[in-house]
């Protein structure tokens, strides 16, 4: 750091006549931006009445064709949901009887039965299996 | 170069028939030193023209609404600096660069610059800052170089002069600690 004291010289530098050049090349910038804005702003003037005409169509033609969507959704859904409704009530009805219930029931209660019988073999095979009698193991509990 | 005070300038861009020549005028007075601080930032020649460029258009932009609390140069300044700021960011967001990889390729740039007449002990300073936070790099470049007064700076970069005295020695520690490992 020693040997940068009092060595702060500025240590770049630019091509030659670029400060003699600059000023010009930034009034050409600022009359470029303000022809830009000038043109900008006469094309404005100018299409200012059918601008705010075609504005105001584009605008009616949104809301309009937005509220024809919301009407025409609603209807929609309306009509599918009862058509939908309509056909599970039919299908349930007709496929549904009296036996096909008391058939269920009783495949359930079945199922219970299958699965105490396994639960109950398996507790005996266990006994066995460990040589444990039935009768000590009532007495001790 | 123009020999007007920078009261005058104001006062001749308000009128509406010489606005332009006394724009000029500032553009003269003011465009070297803008330029280098400028320039110490963006590093690149071309980047440092189109950085100073946009600072001037800025400038031009918005002279009418310059509130004369400030000095018209640290308004200048400001303008300069967060355009720079501004610049930095944008290159590293269009390339999606880490900050460390852009500051490494300007670090290349020092190498190859044609216009960096610095010796070797000046291009390992110019690396040096280079590996500051942008806003140290900015105070160390405007005290070190510029040898700009705090209270100057402090109206350039809107903190308190005790935050910048801090920010200027935490930066050349990190640039003597830069010095002795290299």
């Amino acid at each position: 750091m020693e040997e940068l004291k009092g060595n702060n010289k500025n240590p770049f530098s630019v091509p030659e006549g670029y400060f003699d050049s600059f000023p010009q090349k930034i009034q050409e910038r600022i009359a470029s931006e303000n022809t830009e804005y000038y043109w900008f702003a006469r094309l404005f003037q100018v299409i200012k009445p059918q601008f705010a005409l075609g504005f105001m169509i584009v605008a009616f033609a949104v809301i309009a064709i937005t509220t024809l969507n919301v009407v025409l959704s609603d209807k929609a859904e309306s009509v599918i949901d009862s058509d939908l409704y309509t056909r599970i009530i039919e299908v349930d009805a007709s496929e549904f009887s009296e036996q096909h219930f008391i058939d269920v029931l009783l495949n359930d209660e079945k199922e219970i039965e299958e699965q105490k019988q396994q639960e109950t073999d398996y507790y005996i095979n266990y006994l066995i299996d460990e040589n444990i009698d039935y009768g000590t193991l009532m007495d001790e509990f | 170069m123009s020999d007007y005070s920078d009261k005058e300038l104001l006062d001749l861009f308000k009128e509406t028939e010489k606005r332009n020549y006394a724009f000029n005028l500032i553009v003269r007075k003011y465009q070297e030193k803008l330029y280098w601080h400028i320039r110490k930032i963006v590093i690149r020649h071309d980047d440092t023209d189109d950085v100073l460029q946009n600072t001037f258009i800025k400038v031009w932009k918005g002279l009418d609404r310059f509130r004369e609390d400030s000095k018209l140069y640290t308004w200048l300044y400001r303008i300069a600096t967060n355009e720079s700021l501004t610049f930095l960011k944008q290159q590293k967001t269009k390339y999606l660069l880490p900050i460390a990889d852009y500051e490494n390729q300007l670090k290349e740039t020092l190498e190859s610059d044609l216009y960096f007449n610095g010796d070797e002990i000046q291009r390992n300073l110019q690396k040096a800052i280079l590996d500051l936070p942008e806003k140290q790099r900015v105070v160390f470049n405007l005290k070190y170089f510029e040898e700009m007064k705090y209270d100057d700076m402090s109206e350039v970069l809107n903190t308190s002069v005790g935050a910048l005295k801090a920010s200027y020695h935490h930066a050349v520690k990190k640039i003597e600690k830069y010095f002795k490992e290299d």
